[in-house]
This record gives structure tokens, C-alpha cells and sequence, in this order.
């Protein structure tokens, strides 16, 4: 059931092993690698728990396309495609 | 067991003996325990210059003593310079001087979201006051087989550790009974990197050098004569405490008792270091030599690729995991999804692997958020509140109109005069204009609490975001701006569930632009009397025009504040997706009480009083009573019956009454001001009354036509506005006037009950101000935009 990581296809980032948050496919997984972004949506970010590898996965986009939902440390939140799009993961 | 001799042990304090801040992350179940906690003795209130609110109450302690407990806004985070988080920081550290420094901190901590909650124990930890935990949601936890152990998490954190249940009120003998033993938290030493260490140590002493120096140097010169060089002495309020005096207090930067790291100045150099800026950290940071010290160990920090604001909340999420770790033991449930359980976060990959169990809640939001379900359910809740509050609480609110109209009739029947009518339409009319509101309020809050406590209203924020996010407002707006189509003032009630004070302002300035229920009678109106010619099919399309000007108006000018006013570092749009949860009755039944109560006495006051006012400026002064005869007389002559006689006398003196009043002669004073928009002073004087609610414009100008009390059928005072001509013969309503005067109602801000929710909400008559100002600019513009152009079109 668990669809292919869109990883393969993600052209947008810096380095190879990593990618965006808002291009990782939905029932995806991956650590956090790193949260960019200006400091304080950093902040935010860091503070929500996407930081010291926290497993991340992609559970839905809205049905109009944005936001998506996210689980992280055992709770849902969702986030603007503008505000993932900080997020390195590393694909699992 | 009370006696007289023993006034204390019942009595209420004027002031509890201790003051007690209850604080938690959003959704963490912090509203239940407060309520648990204080029962009934809840006073809600503004804190003053914000819209935050502020939830105070009394609660009784197993020794008989009293303390007062501060409900602190649900905050993620204390280091934030969002203004709603600012609230709960400033609360919690004592900077606020309308709220008492509490003396303890219980802190609510959602068991089944262990290591997100953690994370602002671990920065109240670092504020050094006693603290109790109250692990929540236990319940949530144990269903999702996560095994949390409060005797464990009370070992490691060295304070009290109360298990409870806030909806089943389990629990809270307990946590008041623990109240005693609160303890400063064991200061953990956080694992920050070494070379970050190592820079706190360096910033820190020189922040001892410094402020020793300033020290020395305000004992020697006179406070004026301080040297300008010192980073102390340019603090141009004295009435500050001095930094001297602001480094030592480690109450509120790292504890009294706590810290077991070198000493005060190296916490206040961590507070500066990772941008906390509160209070009076700011003007310590902005001063040299410290920001320039500030300056070199942050770039020292980043050439070796470390930046402190991360570096800290790291070590603190490190910390975090180590404790879930020894606090939580995984009990694997068939329900139980093996990613929600905290321990998986450091398992191996491969562990996580494994194709987990769904929750419930996900299991519901797979429809509820579905692609074409989700929406459909949606526009099916949404069209099941719209209706509700517009049509179903209307017979309520006729009836209680009704109800009190007749009550006020009753009571002034044997009174004659000025005293009867300043009764009958002046204080039961007032208090009708009050009340009428409350089915509405009630009925949407009923809704909103529903909707909010069983978690749905983040999925419909979630939903709509998309389309909101376009002009600048968020998926929570929604809600407030669809119940502004029945009534702005609920709607702009509704707006409490934004978190954020931009978007919120920005909802609650737009809100009224929506054609709410008042404005019907006023477009049925207009539309009706010149537009009946047109066929139904034009009618209808003209009413549904107004709408959808009303929408087009709102979203520019959403749009234009998020990019103007409004502007600036717009915090993260983070939504977190609670669990799904049943309402609880109390709950919901305790929210529609204390909002319908904090309408009736907040705002409610105010559009009592601003109806007074406006019934005085319909009543007086009075027609001399010589004119009174004079109009009878000319009215009478000439009638058949005499019951048509009187009746037609009676409206032509209530007809020169209201011109003779001082709403009359605000019209004929308006008439220069409104004649370009192609009004006379006779629908200025509507104007003026439709400040009371934009229905009244339609009973004013049955007064004036002397068409006496329009009732359902409108049809007199329809033919006597097309009949009405100017002195030239030149006809006063024209089809244009009415666009005109549409245009008008749907822009304008003309409603005393609007101004005075806005000013309860935003605690202050600084937004109102300024929401008379620009609805008020935006529709004479285009008014007069459509009324000249459009008198120039049809010239040619």
C-alpha cells in the first residue's frame, strides 16, 4: 500500500541524499536533516520537534492541494507547502 | 465546620493566598483542568491593549486557603515574539503588570503527545519557579498502548507529577493537594555542544565585568552623571528596575536555587545568545558592549557551523528524548500504531518498517479529510450552521423581540410622556438590541465548541486554507466570515479560535463586509421598489451581486492589510491535527454560557448605551406643541373616517417629529456630504438611524413617508418613495440612487453593535476607529463612483 517515494524525481535540492519536505511523496517517510527558512519560522519549526532526526511522514495533502499533514514524535500537524519546503529530510 | 469566631476557613479572600499559573501546550487538555480546578468562579476579561484573553479563577485547597489561577493562553514555546505566545511568556515570568507574578506553575502535559509537551516543561524548567505537572490525557496515551509513568517522570524531573483525566475531572483532589509540594524543577544540563559551552562561559563573564563596572561607576557618580560608555546608564527609564538589578533576579532567567552551571550571568548570556528578547533582555542585547559581544560569539559560533537558537533547542529535544525514553514503555494494543509511540522515534529504521495499525483518529480523518467526502461533509456541517444561525434562530430572536416590546408596553402603559417613551423605545428597545443577538451567539458557539472540541475545526482549517491562504487570511477564518453572513457580531466572536493576532485582526476587519441578515430587509427593500419591473430572474441577480460585492470587498482589502497594516514576519502557518475526541456536554454547555454571558455584559453594555443615545437623537428636541396642532389639523382635513383621519395625523406628526429631531437635522446637515452619492436628507436621516441596526433604515423612512409602522407589507411606503419628487419635479429615488444606496449598505460600517464586539475583542477603540473610517471612506467612493458615473452613462 505504502506509495514509492517521489525522492527519485525531486530535482530541487542541493545535495543528492536529501530532499525537500514538500516533495516527499504521501506515505512517505524520513528523517530531518536540516530546517532553513527565516529564523523565525526556524524557530518554529525547530521548536514543533523537527529537529535531532526526528522521523517525519507525509500522511495527506488537503484535498485543494495544500496544506499537508505531517506526523512527527507521535502527534499530526500541518504545514503550507511555503513552510515544508525548509525542511531537508533524508528519505527512509 | 464554620463558626463566627472562625471567619476564615469560608469566607472568600478578597485575594487567594497564592497565585497560581496554569500553562500547557494548545490541545493539551488545559481549559478542562482549569475548569475542573475552578469550578464555576471563573472571571474572563481582555488583557488590556491585545486580543488575547484572559481567564482567571478562584480555587479552594485541601487546607481551606484560597488560591487565584491564571488560565495562560496555550503557548508551544516561551522564547516567541508572536503576540498571543508574548502573552502567556510575560504572564509566566512576571512582566506583565495587570497580572500578579504567580507563585507556582502547573504545567498540563498531554500524556498521549509526551515529547512536543515536554518541550515547554523543559523551558519552564529553566524559569526557575515551583512547578507541578499534571500528565493528561493518560487515558488517549494507554488506548494507543503508551505506557507513561508519572513516578517515573516525577524522579527525573524532581518535582510533583499528577496523573489526571480532565474530562472525567479525575484527578484534581490530587493535583490541588500537590499545590504544597511544588518544587523548582532539577536544572538538567541541557547537552549543548562544546564549543557553545565554552562561548556562554566567555559572554557570560563578560557580562559580570560589565555589569561590576556598572556598578562601581553608579556608586560613584550621582544617576545623572553616570558614564555614558556604560551599557547600564543609558537606560532612559529610571523607573525600570536598573540591569544591575535585572541580571541577579534568577527567578525569572534561570532559577534561585537550580542552576548547577557556573552562575546567572552565563544563563542570562544563553538567553541572549539564542534571541530570547523579553522584557528587559531586549535593551540589554541592543546595548554596546553587548551586542557587539553578542555579535562575535555568534559569528565565532557559526564558522564552526553552529547556531545557537538551534544548537538550544536541540540539546533541549535531546534531553526530551532521553526522558520519553525512561518515562514511556511501549505496550503494543491492536490499536496501537506503532509509529505513535514515542520509543519508535529511536528505533532503527527497519522497526519502522512495519505497516503500522491506524488510530482512530486516523481511521475517521481518512473520510473526513477525504478528497470528495471530506469536502462534501463540509459543505454539509458548514451548510448545517449557516442555516441554523440564519433562519433557525430567527423565530427565537422575533420572538424575544416581540416579547420584549410587549413587556415594555405592558410596564409603561400608565405612564404618559417623554419618561414612557424613553422606557418603551429608548431602555426595553435598548435591551432588546442586546439580547436579540444572544440566540445567534449561543447557537454558533454551541456549534464552535462542538467543532473544536472534538477537533474538528483544525480539519476545517485544513480544508479551506487554500482558499483563504490567497488573500492572506487562514483556514481558520472560515468559520467567522461564513457566520458574518448571518450576523457579524457572532462572526467576529468566532474569530477567537485564530490563534494569530494578525490574522485574527485581519478576519475581524473584513467580517462585516459579509451581507449579514440586517442588511436583507433593507436590499428586499430597494430591490423590491425599483427593480420589480425587471422580472425576479434581474432581482435575484441584483441581491446576489450585493453578496458577492460584499465577498470581493473583503478579500481586497484582506489582501491589502496583509500586505500593509497588518504586514510583517509572518509566523509559520503550523496547524497541529489533534486527536478526535467526544465533546463533553459540560464543556460545550460551559463555552456557549460564558461567551453569551461575556457578550451581554461587555458588549452588551455598550450597545445599550449607544442605543439610548440614538433613541435621544430621534426623540428630541420635541415639535412645539402649537406645530403638533397646526400638522393634525392639515392631516385630518378632508379624510372620510375619522379613523383614517387620526391615523393619517398621527404619521404626519411622527413624520415632522423625526424631521424636527436631531437625526433630522443630521440629515438635512449630512445632504451636502451625501448629495454626490445622489441621497436627499431623507435617507440620511435613515442613514443615521441604521447605526442602531441596518434594518431600522427601513422603518425610518416609513416614518418619514408617513406611511407610519412598516410592517410585512411595504407596499404603501414603496409608492410613496417612487412618488417622492424634488422641488424641480425631478424625481428623489431613481434606480441609480437605490445601486447607490445598496452599494452603501453593503461597504458601509453602520452598525453600533459591530463597533462595540470589535472594541470588546480587540480591547480598544483604536480597531473600531479605524473600521468606521476606512468601510465607511471605501463605500462613499464607490458610491459615488456608481452614482457619477452612472448618472453620466445614462446622460448620454
Amino acid at each position: 500500500m505504502q506509495k514509492a517515494c517521489s525522492f527519485v524525481a525531486c530535482n530541487h535540492c542541493g545535495t543528492p541524499d536529501t530532499c525537500a519536505l514538500n516533495k516527499l511523496g504521501i506515505g512517505c517517510r524520513g528523517t530531518v536533516f536540516a530546517v532553513g527558512g527565516d529564523p523565525e519560522v526556524r524557530r518554529r519549526l525547530l521548536e514543533m520537534g523537527f529537529c535531532n532526526g526526528a522521523s517525519v511522514e507525509v500522511i495527506r495533502r488537503a484535498p485543494l492541494g495544500d496544506p499537508i499533514e505531517f506526523r512527527l514524535r507521535g502527534y499530526h500537524l500541518s504545514l503550507r507547502d511555503e513552510q515544508a519546503r525548509h525542511v531537508q529530510i533524508v528519505p527512509a | 465546620m464554620s463558626s463566627c469566631c472562625d471567619p476564615v476557613t469560608d469566607a472568600k479572600p478578597q485575594r487567594g493566598a497564592i497565585t497560581v499559573a496554569l500553562a500547557g501546550n494548545p490541545n493539551s487538555g488545559k481549559t478542562t483542568i482549569f475548569n475542573g480546578l475552578t469550578g464555576l468562579r471563573q472571571k474572563v476579561a481582555n488583557y488590556p491593549g491585545v486580543t488575547v484573553e484572559r481567564k482567571t479563577g478562584r480555587c479552594q485547597l485541601p487546607d481551606g486557603t484560597w488560591a487565584d489561577v491564571i488560565d495562560v493562553p496555550g503557548t508551544y514555546s516561551l522564547i516567541s515574539r508572536s503576540p498571543d505566545e508574548l502573552v502567556a511568556m510575560e504572564v509566566l515570568r512576571g512582566l506583565r503588570t495587570d497580572t500578579k507574578t504567580p507563585d507556582l506553575v502547573i504545567v498540563v502535559v498531554d500524556a498521549s503527545n509526551l515529547q512536543r509537551n515536554l518541550y515547554l516543561v523543559s523551558q519552564l524548567i529553566e524559569l526557575g519557579r515551583p512547578m507541578v505537572v499534571a500528565l493528561n490525557m493518560m487515558d488517549v496515551a494507554e488506548r494507543r498502548g503508551l505506557k507513561v509513568s508519572p513516578e517515573v517522570l516525577q524522579r527525573e524531573l524532581g518535582v510533583p507529577v499528577v496523573p489526571v483525566v480532565g474530562h472525567k475531572r479525575q484527578g484534581m483532589d490530587q493535583l490541588k493537594a500537590a499545590i504544597a509540594n511544588a518544587a523548582v524543577a532539577r536544572m538538567p544540563d541541557w547537552p549543548l555542544p562544546e564549543p557553545m559551552k565554552e562561548e556562554l562561559l566567555l559572554v557570560g563573564g563578560g557580562l559580570a565585568i560589565l555589569d561590576s563596572e556598572a556598578n562601581a561607576a553608579a556608586r560613584v557618580a550621582p544617576p545623572d552623571a553616570r558614564p555614558q560608555s556604560s551599557w547600564r546608564s543609558r537606560r532612559d527609564k529610571p523607573t525600570k528596575p536598573q540591569l544591575g538589578d535585572a541580571v541577579p533576579p534568577r527567578a525569572w532567567i534561570c532559577g534561585d536555587t537550580n542552576d548547577r552551571r557556573l552562575d546567572r550571568y552565563e544563563a542570562l548570556a544563553e538567553r541572549l545568545l539564542i534571541g530570547d528578547r523579553a522584557g528587559e533582555l531586549n535593551d540589554i542585547a541592543r546595548q554596546e558592549p553587548v551586542a557587539s559581544l553578542l555579535t562575535s560569539a555568534t559569528d565565532r559560533l557559526q564558522q564552526l557551523g553552529i547556531e545557537p537558537m538551534q544548537a538550544d533547542i536541540e540539546a533541549h529535544y535531546r534531553w526530551i528524548d532521553g526522558l520519553a525514553h525512561r518515562v514511556v514503555t511501549v505496550d503494543r494494543q491492536p490499536e496501537a500504531s506503532s509509529i505513535d509511540a514515542a520509543q519508535t522515534e529511536q528505533a532503527p529504521p527497519e522497526a519502522r518498517r512495519v505497516e503500522p495499525g491506524r488510530t482512530l483518529t486516523q481511521r475517521v480523518d481518512a473520510i473526513l479529510i477525504h478528497k470528495i467526502w471530506g469536502l462534501l461533509i463540509f459543505a454539509l456541517i458548514m451548510a448545517t450552521l449557516f442555516v441554523t444561525i440564519f433562519w433557525a434562530a430567527a423565530p427565537i430572536m422575533t420572538g424575544i423581540s416581540a416579547s420584549i416590546d410587549a413587556l415594555g408596553a405592558l410596564l409603561t402603559s400608565r405612564l404618559s410622556g417623554p419618561l414612557k417613551d424613553l422606557l418603551k423605545d429608548g431602555i426595553f428597545a435598548g435591551v432588546g438590541a442586546v439580547i436579540v443577538f444572544v440566540p445567534q451567539i449561543a447557537l454558533l458557539f454551541l456549534f464552535l465548541a462542538v467543532l473544536e472540541d472534538s477537533g474538528y475545526l483544525a480539519r476545517a482549517a485544513f480544508l479551506m486554507d487554500r482558499v483563504l491562504a490567497k488573500v492572506g487570511l487562514h483556514g481558520k477564518s472560515f468559520i467567522p466570515l461564513l457566520s458574518s453572513f448571518a450576523c457579524a457580531i457572532p462572526g467576529i466572536m468566532a474569530t477567537r479560535t485564530i490563534e494569530n493576532r494578525k490574522d485574527r485582526l485581519a478576519t475581524i476587519l473584513v467580517a462585516p463586509f459579509m451581507s449579514c441578515s440586517a442588511r436583507l430587509p433593507v436590499y428586499t427593500l430597494l430591490i423590491g421598489t425599483f427593480f420589480a419591473a425587471w422580472g425576479a430572474a434581474a432581482q435575484a441577480g441584483i441581491m446576489l451581486a450585493l453578496y458577492a460585492l460584499g465577498i470581493v470587498a473583503a478579500a481586497a482589502t484582506a489582501w491589502i492589510f496583509k500586505r500593509s497594516l497588518l504586514r510583517g514576519p509572518a509566523p509559520a502557518f503550523i496547524l497541529e491535527m489533534p486527536s478526535y475526541k467526544l465533546p463533553q456536554l459540560s464543556q460545550v454547555a460551559r463555552q456557549v454560557w460564558t461567551n453569551t454571558r461575556a457578550f451581554i455584559t461587555k458588549a452588551g453594555t455598550t450597545i445599550f448605551c449607544l442605543s439610548i443615545i440614538l433613541w435621544a437623537m430621534a426623540y428630541y428636541p420635541r415639535l412645539p406643541e402649537h406645530r403638533v396642532q397646526q400638522i393634525r389639523a392639515t392631516a385630518m382635513d378632508g379624510k372620510a373616517s375619522e379613523k383614517e383621519a387620526i391615523a393619517s395625523a398621527d404619521n404626519a406628526v411622527s413624520a415632522a417629529q423625526s424631521e424636527y429631531s436631531i437625526a433630522g437635522r443630521m440629515g438635512h446637515a449630512m445632504e451636502p456630504v451625501i448629495k454626490p452619492l445622489g441621497y436627499d436628507w431623507k435617507m440620511g436621516v435613515g442613514l443615521v438611524g441604521a447605526f442602531a441596526a441596518r434594518e431600522v433604515f427601513v422603518s425610518t423612512m416609513g416614518i418619514i413617508y408617513s406611511v407610519g409602522q412598516v410592517e410585512d407589507e411595504t407596499g404603501g411606503l414603496s409608492s410613496a418613495m417612487r412618488q417622492d419628487r424634488y422641488a424641480n419635479g425631478r424625481p428623489v429615488w431613481t434606480p441609480l440612487v437605490a445601486v447607490s444606496l445598496l452599494v452603501w449598505f453593503v461597504l458601509a460600517m453602520q452598525c453600533m453593535s459591530t463597533v462595540a464586539i470589535v472594541r470588546r475583542e480587540t480591547g480598544g477603540w483604536r480597531w473600531p476607529i479605524f473600521m468606521i473610517v476606512y468601510m465607511n471612506g471605501l463605500a462613499y467612493v464607490v458610491s459615488l463612483i456608481v452614482y457619477q458615473v452612472g448618472s453620466l452613462l445614462l446622460r448620454v
